[in-house]
Order: structure tokens, then C-alpha cells, then sequence
């Protein structure tokens, strides 16, 4: 929404349908397997896709030799990057191209691609790919990348450090002055892991190219049609008018599926073979090849005076971008942003380093960011309610950014309910007998609540949106949005619903299509709802206003008489018998005056300009979004003595989802973002030896499963209703994520006293740090 | 690659001694997706399932046969395995998850020898033995002496295993089984399997199985024998911990390090033997 421009009043649904708990359409043929997914679709002809990953994390590649593979019966073709054209692609700094070119930066980093007749003889093929290799030293973390003679992972761009992808800056008031005129200051340094999305449905494309007209089809599963055909066109120097993209049913993404994955590979590969191509990932191939959240190590300092109000904090982030930016800057700009916490803190100082590293790229994953500096944030906030005696709900509260007070950089907060959330979140989770009498427990375990409070934002970038009237007087709503499995197709076919007053059995909401849906940026940043949405209650006006104009005809009432009616129906206000159906109505447009009723809208969320009268600003990159969403994000604890692990028995989130358009949706958003940060937590790090993963499958990666998690994770929505969302709706994808982390690591705190800075709190490491608790108690003793 | 499902052992038999590279297929679990990730591609497969034979369970006066081709959820839902026979169907009803619980087999797990697994483990405390089909006709052995080493087994050329022998061990004695993992669904970052008897408040037998800390089966004559005629108080825990500890070879893995493994025996053992203990005064 404008900054500038007075908030309209959030409109009021016609009928029942918005925030009634209606089942998503696709649920039963996703529980029954009939759902089609990408790897189920078939095209005559049709060739399987494979690449080959490099063997190094580091090296010169001095030559190819590709005979052998392509003597196998049964290949078609073999492709290194001799074969593509020399483009590099990426979001912000272009340094990746489709196929390693001159070296490979990371192990497993696709050299080759193969398209076979079947994939038994596509990976016969890779095996028989011959490449010499110089090894190069690796850089394996931040610290080596950052030494003044590491190895130089892409050619310098500029000045600084060559394997600084981001460097960020960010001042406000005066933070050297401000620290003598604490009371109580906090100092530490925390570590969270590269966490992998690990969607149920690995990356996955059916790539086709007509031969008469070069036209390219692409069947794939991502978050963007649109973005998927823009970058395309751009790594095979196609224009987008050759190519269209199509999304069947997608089984999650979280942000591993924002950028391309394996469609600029897949169509090279049809295009060269002259035979559509379906390359679909292993899970192994998919951990190996395409990315994770970024790694980061946060050092912050927080201090506060006797009376918890708090004046100053110190943020160095570093985060561990891997061997490709991606969406690396972006990440770290979000980072940067979100490192003050919804506080009101004056003094800020935050620097914020993308590194690049010979690691698998680490880019966009649910939270963007955030998660790594909320959890740093966050444990830090109730080590300062510690030090000052203080109850940490308490302290957060006097700190809560209000509605109309600035974010970091200057934004204005303009529905600050992070107030109302920590005290719901107080109460339903009876936060004072918890905290004071922990439940008792079997011998060996020790229980204990913590909680996290949460700021993100929702929205960003651009959306647009088609409606039109049938001519039974249903509906068409076209947008081009992705539904990734989180249920956004059921929220907005109920908003249109709700804007127009019809049942969802009169909404056709169509899926994406470059060919023929407008455009939509992603299915990301929060966003799909609220932008989306809006764009739909915007063209859902404009078709009222054309009904109304020929129901006025019709009725021979003025316009501003008339009124919606649920199912269909536009009537005149104070005059029950008289009315007209939307059917009607279109008949009437159709053959008698004014042709077919249809209207499109299109947004551009208005991003927030940072203000640099107030803040000092370094080498951010724009970022476009910033309607500013709060949560309060409760766990309760049990750690096991003996072995250090950690199961959470239950859990509160609380969140202010502005409206909730179909409560259960919304519910399980809050849920699955809750495990998602469990897992965080507890378990999920990808783990490298020399530079090779280690854990590239899910067995050695663990995500938690149905028995990992409390049956009680209570979603408790609040509604207020503020904003440019459909009916006052805000963003709630990722939000529950955010917090989990650090409320599960500050509840074992409550419960051990066991310090832990370092995420995933394996048994490993939480049964050391509650030797460390413990040992000068021993001393002493 | 070939395949076949003979009826008989003697089929099977046959089938192995004729083909070079042949491998046997019991649930699957293992073999079929290490063939999937290209680790193994043997190029006969001998099916296993048509054997009524390897599927039989029977009993007698000194114990209970299992079959090789049970399945782990047969095996914990098998109501005849109690007292020190418990710590089997105890290791089988927790191992992994329900779906590899439903497919894997008794049979497969020993002949696999995967030192992350704890079936084995819990065999090895029950004082199991197995039974050894090959072209000589058939023998009888420990486990302990099946299992030599990491993904090994004495297994001969053309040698299948048919079936497992549980005996009852002593009266009034309990089994137990103890694992801990990083989740509910994955392989044990260690596990103690144990067979114990009390006299009062004095152990009068122990015998003390720990997987995942070495090649094979941790098992050690000293630690059992500090545990015999004690009380089970924490020094004697802490002593027979000890001398697990010396003698371990730990994992050293995702699942947790070598030395977060040492510092789990003790801790794990106490915490199982009071368990175990529990159970035998009930």
C-alpha cells in the first residue's frame, strides 16, 4: 500500500464463503495418489534427463570427453557447457551458467547432462563421461573464504574481498555512545545450519520443443511460471515468446523452487536430443544439486537499561552463500532488515557479509533470512531479561514495536499487534504456572517453556489478475499464481467468492499458464494471498461495477440502489423481490449492450524507499516489500539428561493473520511452519566432510516425522483485519517458522539451565552444554 | 540381471551354487534400495518369499525357532518370545519405522551385518544361534560367530540362513532393549539390548549387548561379570560402563561422534538397567 495514501476501509465479504474451513479441492486426489505431478506426465517420445555432479568441490576443468557416453545405444544426447551458450544467469549477480564452464565450484556441481531412452541408460551414460580435472584448494567455510589468500571462487567484481558476494551496513542513533548507559548487556555468538527444503516432489521438468516452430513447452515444478520462462529465455538466449510454462499439481517448495532449477538444463536437453525430455532429481541429486538455507554465523550484542528498555544493539552477520549468489543478497538485505527484531531499539549497528564458499548455494528458503537472525535475536532478548530479572514476556513487551512507530531503516509499522500476540500467547499457553511450576516428568528428564517473538513481512512485487463472467453468470478468475501445496488456489477462489458474493461451486479458478494466465512475480515472500488476493477483490470491483451498470438497466434502479446478494444475485437495497441474476446479467452483456463482462488488475507492491536521514546505508539491494506481520511463538520442552535430546511437548502460536480466509488452511500453515522450525531446531543440518556432503538423503538427513512432533501444536489466529489484503487478510506462510527455533532453545534453557548458541540442538550438543552447566556446580560442590 | 523364486531351500540351494554373484532376496528393504542407488548390482536375485519353510516359527521345551524370512513386526508381535527372549521381539517392535518393520526380515537384518542396526545386538543378548543351510547340508552356530565384521557374515558360498534359535535362558530373567535415536525413524545412534536376572536386589546374571559401537555387537565377559553379584548401584554401572567403553569401536557418523557415543554406554546402560529391573520385579 502507498505510505502516503490514507487506508481504505478494509471491505466486508459477501455470503459465508471467506473464513469458512472449506477442504482444498485438490486434498482427495493428492490422499488417493491420483494427483498428476510433473514426473507423472508423458509425451510420445518422450527421453529421461540426467546430469552428472562434479567430484570436486574446486577444480580446473581441462578437458571433456564425451565419446563414449554418446556410443551407448540408446543415448541421445550429451551436453557439457562446450554445447550451451556462454550466459550466466542469477537474481542479482549473474555467476551461474546452466553447467559448470572452465571449473566446478562445488562437489556435486552438474558438469554433464545426458538424455537417454531411459534413466538406467541416461546414468550408464554419466559413467562413461570422461573429464580431467585440476583440483584447486576449496574454501569449506567463511572463515577460509574470508582468509586474505584464500582461493578466489568467482573473478573479482570489484573492490573488497573477491569472495564477498554482499557486504551490508546499517546505522541508526549513536550505538558507541549508548553502551556506558546500560545496565545490563549481552554478548554473544550463534550459529544455525544450511537446513534443506526437502519438499516431498525433488526438482523435476518435462521439457518439449516443436520442430517446425522451435516453440518450447515446459511441464515443470516450481513456484513461478513466470519466472521460470523469464530465466529460460535468458540462459538459452531464447526470447520469451518461444517459450510457455505450465505448472501441474507441485508437492512443495518453501523457496527452493523461487529460481530455476533444472528447466534450463532440461530444455537444452530436448532441444539438442530433438525429443521431449523429462529430467526428474533423486533426492540425493537434488540435496547435491540445488540448495539449502544459508549457514550463518551471528555475533550481536544487546544492551538494556535497568527498567528493560532497550538502547543499543551491535549485529555482524555472516552468512554462508555457497558457491553461487542466488538469491544470496536478497537473503542477507532481509537479514540486515530484520536484525533489529520487532523492537524499538534507537542505536543500531548491523554489517552483514554474503560469502561465497565451495558448498552447494545456499538461496531462498522459507523465513528468507529471518530465522537466523530472529534466532540470535531472540535468545539473546531472554538472556537480557535474565541478566535483568525480568519475565521475558515482560521485557519483549516493553519493547514491542506499536502500530505508526519505524522499522529499522524507517518503514511505519502499520498494524503493530505484536502486543496483542505475546499476550495471547501468554495466556493461552498459562505462560506464569509453566514458567514457575514446570510439570513434573519420569527420572532423567526436565521440562521447561520458552517462548519467541516474531516480526516478518508479507507481500512484494508484482501480481495481476483476470476476471470474468460466464455466460451462466459463473465465474473465471485467471491469475497465474502457483499453488505450492500450501493451499493458496482455496483462498483465493474464496476471496473471489467472497468479493462477489458467489459459492465456490461458481468459481473457476484456473491454474498458471504463460500462454494464458496474467502474470504473478512467485509463490514466495509471503506474499500470494495478500498480492494476489488483492488483485482479485480489485478486478472482482470492476466486474461489480459493470454488473452493476447493466442490472441498473435491467432494474431500472440507479446504480448506487444496488446491492450484491449471495449466490450470484444483484439486488435493489430495501426492495427484497426485486433482483436480477448475475446470469442474466451476462446474457444481457453478451447479446443485447456492452459485450462480454471481464476486468484485470494489476499491482506493483509499493516498496519501502529506506530513509537515509535516518538510517546510514551501505550496499543494500533493493528489496520492494514490507507489510510488516507479528506473531508470538510459545514451546513447551522435555530434555532427556541422559542423552541431551530434546522432544517438544507442545507448542502455541499465535499469530495475527489480519483475516483468516479459510481458518484451517491458515492453521496448517502455522502448524507446518512450526515442525519446519522444529526440525531447525532440533535435527536438520547438512553436514560436509572435505568439502562432500555427507547427509545428501533422507536418512541421513533428518526431518521430523509424525512421531518427532507434539500432537498439540495450537494455531491460535487472531483477525485484525488492516491493509491492502483481501479483507484485511496478512501474510502467514512463513512467519511460523521464524520463531520456533529460538522458543524451543530458550524453553531448554528454562528447563537445564544449558546454554546452547548453536543450532540444530542435537543430543550431542545439548548434552554438552549441560555438562558445561554443571560442571562448576560440581566444582563447588 | 536374473531372477527366480524357488519353493524349497533345496531349490535355493541350488539356485546359489549355480550362480555366480547371486544374491538373496528376503524383505528388501535394504537390498533393493542400495540396488536402486547403484551400490550393488548383483546379477541373480533368489527370491526368498515362496519358502514356506524360512516363514515357520515353531517351539520346544528349550526355546523358539524363527524363521529367517520373519518379519520384524511378526517377530514383535510374536507373544511366545518373553522373559530373556523379550529383548528380541523388544529390539523388533521398535527398530525403524512401521513401514520397513512390515518388509524387513529376522533373516535379511543378520545377513546384511549392519553395524548401525540393533536386531542383531538383541540376538546376540538373547544368546541366539542360527541355523546355516549350504551345499554340505546344514549347521548350527552362535550369531556372534555369523556376524565377523561390518556388512560380513561366515556365510559360505551358496550358504543361506534359515532359521534363528531363541532360548529361554534362565528363569526369571528379563530382556530389554534400549535405543536411542536422533528421531523416532532412524537407525540407533546406540543400543543396549540386555539380559537380566535378580536375586532380591542382587543381579545374578547379565549379559549386556550394545549396537552401533563397533564393527559387530559390542558384547564383553568383564562388564557382564561386574554387574553379576552386585547390586547395580552407580559404581558398578559406571565400571561395567567403562570397560564397554574401552572396548568400543564407536560409529563415528552423522547419527553422532565417536566420542558422543562413548559418553552415551554409560549413560544409556543405567538408564536400561534400571529399566530391565523394573520389569524383573513386576
Amino acid at each position: 500500500m502507498s505510505h502516503d495514501a490514507k487506508p481504505k476501509p478494509v471491505p466486508v465479504p459477501v455470503g459465508e464463503v471467506v473464513g469458512q474451513s472449506v477442504p482444498k479441492p485438490d486434498a482427495r486426489e493428492k490422499v488417493t495418489g491420483r494427483a498428476l505431478y510433473t514426473d507423472d506426465l508423458v509425451l510420445p517420445g518422450m527421453l529421461h534427463g540426467a546430469l552428472l555432479g562434479s567430484p570436486h568441490p574446486h577444480a580446473r576443468i581441462l578437458a571433456y570427453d564425451t565419446s563414449r557416453a554418446k556410443a551407448l545405444p540408446g543415448v541421445r544426447a550429451v551436453l557439457t557447457a562446450e554445447d550451451l551458450p556462454p550466459v550466466d544467469i542469477g537474481p542479482v549477480i549473474k555467476d551461474q551458467p546452466l553447467l559448470a564452464r572452465g571449473k566446478v565450484r562445488y562437489a556435486g556441481e552438474p558438469v554433464a547432462a545426458v538424455a537417454a531412452v531411459d534413466l538406467p541408460t541416461a546414468r550408464r551414460a554419466l559413467e562413461l563421461i570422461d573429464i580431467r580435472y585440476e583440483v584447486l584448494p576449496a574454501a569449506l567455510d567463511v572463515d577460509a573464504a574470508l582468509r586474505p589468500d584464500a582461493p578466489v571462487i568467482h573473478a573479482p567484481r570489484g573492490e573488497g574481498h573477491p569472495n564477498v558476494a554482499t557486504h551490508i551496513r546499517l546505522v541508526e542513533g549513536e550505538p558507541d555512545k549508548v553502551w556506558a548507559r546500560c545496565d545490563a548487556i549481552i554478548e554473544d555468538v550463534y550459529e544455525t545450519p544450511a537446513q534443506q527444503h526437502v519438499y516431498l516432489e525433488p526438482c523435476t521438468t518435462l521439457a518439449a520443443v516443436d520442430p517446425d516452430t522451435g516453440r518450447i513447452t515446459i511441464h515443470t515444478s516450481t513456484q513461478t511460471a513466470f519466472r521460470v520462462q523469464a530465466i529460460t529465455a535468458e540462459a538459452l538466449a531464447v526470447p520469451m515468446s518461444r517459450i510457455r510454462v505450465q505448472v501441474p499439481r507441485v508437492g512443495g517448495a518453501f523457496g527452493g523452487k523461487v529460481e530455476s532449477t533444472n528447466q534450463p538444463i532440461t530444455v537444452a536437453l530436448a532441444k539438442a536430443a530433438g525429443a521431449p525430455v523429462r529430467l526428474t532429481f533423486s533426492r540425493t541429486d537434488d540435496m547435491r544439486m540445488m540448495r539449502s538455507r544459508h549457514g550463518a554465523r551471528i555475533y550481536m550484542r544487546t544492551g538494556a537499561t535497568r527498567d528493560g528498555r532497550i538502547l543499543a544493539r551491535q549485529v555482524r552477520i555472516h552468512y554462508d552463500t555457497g558457491a553461487y549468489a542466488d538469491d544470496g543478497p536478497f537473503v542477507a538485505a532481509i537479514g540486515s532488515y530484520f536484525s533489529r527484531g520487532p523492537y524499538r531499539i534507537p542505536h543500531v549497528d548491523v554489517e552483514c557479509w554474503s560469502v561465497y564458499t565451495n558448498k552447494l548455494r545456499a538461496g531462498a528458503f522459507r523465513g528468507f533470512g529471518n530465522p537466523q537472525v530472529h534466532f540470535a535475536s531472540e535468545i539473546q532478548v531472554d538472556r537480557l531479561a535474565e541478566a535483568l530479572g525480568m519475565d521475558p514476556i515482560e521485557l519483549r513487551l516493553r519493547n514491542a514495536l506499536e502500530t505508526g512507530e519505524k522499522w529499522l531503516g524507517g518503514a511505519p509499522v502499520e498494524s503493530g499487534t505484536l502486543r496483542a500476540c505475546l499476550e495471547k500467547a501468554r495466556e493461552v499457553s498459562d505462560w506464569h504456572r509453566r514458567r514457575e511450576r514446570p510439570s513434573t516428568t519420569s527420572p532423567g528428564k526436565r521440562r521447561g517453556l520458552g517462548i519467541a517473538a516474531v516480526g516478518h513481512v508479507s507481500a512484494l512485487l508484482g501480481s495481476s489478475a483476470t476476471v470474468r463472467l460466464n455466460e451462466d453468470g459463473t465465474v473465471n478468475v485467471s491469475t497465474g499464481a502457483v499453488d505450492t501445496g500450501q493451499g493458496s488456489d482455496t483462498a483465493l477462489a474464496q476471496v473471489a467468492a467472497g468479493a462477489l458474493g458467489l459459492s465456490l461451486e461458481q468459481i473457476n479458478f484456473s491454474r498458471p499458464d504463460t500462454d494464458t494466465s496474467p502474470y504473478d512475480w512467485c509463490t514466495g515472500g509471503t506474499r500470494t494471498t495478500f498480492t494476489v488476493g488483492h488483485v482479485i477483490t480489485e478486478a472482482c470491483e470492476q466486474v461489480r461495477e459493470q454488473l452493476f451498470e447493466h442490472a441498473s438497466a435491467i432494474l431500472e434502479r440507479p446504480v448506487k440502489q444496488l446491492e450484491l446478494r449471495p449466490g450470484g444475485v444483484v439486488g435493489v437495497r430495501g426492495e427484497p423481490g426485486l433482483s436480477t441474476t448475475f446470469g442474466a446479467i451476462s446474457g444481457y452483456a453478451l447479446y443485447v449492450a456492452g459485450g462480454p463482462i471481464i476486468a484485470s488488475s494489476r499491482w506493483l507492491f509499493p516498496a519501502w524507499q529506506l530513509d537515509t536521514r535516518r538510517t546510514k546505508v551501505e550496499g543494500l539491494p533493493s528489496m520492494g516489500n514490507g507489510f510488516f506481520v507479528f506473531a508470538a511463538q510459545v514451546a513447551e520442552v522435555e530434555v532427556d539428561e541422559v542423552t541431551g535430546k530434546v522432544d517438544v511437548l507442545e507448542a502455541w502460536c499465535v499469530h495475527d493473520v489480519g483475516r483468516a480466509l479459510n481458518p484451517a488452511a491458515a492453521a496448517g500453515q502455522v502448524q507446518g511452519g512450526f515442525v519446519q522450525g522444529l526440525g531447525y531446531a532440533l535435527t536438520e543440518e547438512l553436514v560436509w566432510k572435505d568439502g562432500h556432503l555427507v547427509n545428501p538423503s533422507m536418512s541421513g538427513y533428518k526431518v521430523p516425522g509424525a512421531l518427532d512432533v507434539p500432537v498439540a501444536i495450537h494455531p491460535v489466529l487472531l483477525e485484525r483485519a488492516f491493509g491492502p489484503g483481501p479483507f484485511g487478510a496478512k501474510g502467514v506462510a512463513e512467519v511460523g517458522v521464524v520463531g520456533a527455533a529460538p522458543a524451543i532453545i530458550n524453553a531448554i534453557r528454562h528447563a537445564t539451565g544449558a546454554r546452547l548458541n548453536q543450532i540444530p540442538a542435537t543430543g550431542e550438543r545439548v548434552l554438552r552444554a549441560l555438562l558445561a552447566h554443571e560442571a562448576p556446580a560440581t566444582k563447588d560442590g | 540381471m536374473r531372477y527366480a523364486e524357488p519353493e524349497t531351500v533345496e531349490e535355493g540351494l541350488a539356485l546359489l551354487s549355480t550362480h555366480d554373484d547371486a544374491r538373496c532376496l528376503a524383505g528388501g528393504a535394504s537390498l533393493v534400495s542400495r540396488m536402486n542407488a547403484g551400490q550393488v548390482a548383483p546379477a541373480m536375485l533368489v527370491s526368498l518369499h515362496r519358502i514356506d519353510e524360512l516363514a515357520t516359527t515353531t517351539e520346544s521345551a528349550e526355546g523358539l525357532w524363527l524363521g529367517a524370512m520373519s518379519i520384524h513386526r511378526a517377530v514383535a508381535t510374536e507373544a511366545r518370545l518373553r522373559g530373556a527372549m523379550e529383548v528380541v521381539r523388544s529390539a523388533a517392535s521398535q527398530l525403524a519405522h512401521p513401514a520397513i518393520r512390515n518388509m524387513a526380515t529376522l533373516g535379511g537384518s543378520l545377513c546384511l551385518a549392519d553395524p548401525k542396526t540393533e536386531l542383531p545386538a538383541a540376538l546376540v543378548a538373547a544368546s541366539a544361534r542360527v541355523e546355516v543351510a549350504g551345499p554340505a547340508g546344514r549347521r548350527s552356530l552362535p550369531v556372534e560367530q555369523l556376524l565377523v565384521g561390518a556388512f560380513q557374515t561366515s556365510l559360505g558360498k551358496g550358504e543361506l540362513l534359515t532359521r534363528v534359535f531363541l532360548p529361554r535362558g534362565l528363569g526369571g530373567a528379563v530382556g530389554h532393549h534400549l535405543r536411542f535415536s536422533r528421531v523416532s525413524a532412524d537407525y540407533p545412534t546406540v543400543s543396549v539390548s540386555l539380559v537380566l536376572a535378580m536375586d532380591g536386589e542382587t543381579c545374578s546374571h547379565a549379559r549386556v549387548v550394545l549396537g552401533s559401537c563397533g564393527p559387530v555387537p559390542l558384547h564383553v565377559d568383564a562388564a557382564d561379570a561386574v554387574l553379576v553379584g552386585s547390586r547395580l548401584e552407580a559404581r558398578d554401572v559406571a565400571e561395567a560402563g567403562r570397560l564397554l567403553v574401552q572396548a568400543s569401536a564407536p560409529l563415528d557418523d552423522v547419527r553422532g561422534s565417536a566420542e558422543y557415543r562413548r559418553m552415551l554406554i554409560p549413560r544409556l546402560l543405567g538408564r536400561a538397567l534400571s529399566q530391565a529391573r523394573e520389569l524383573a520385579h513386576v
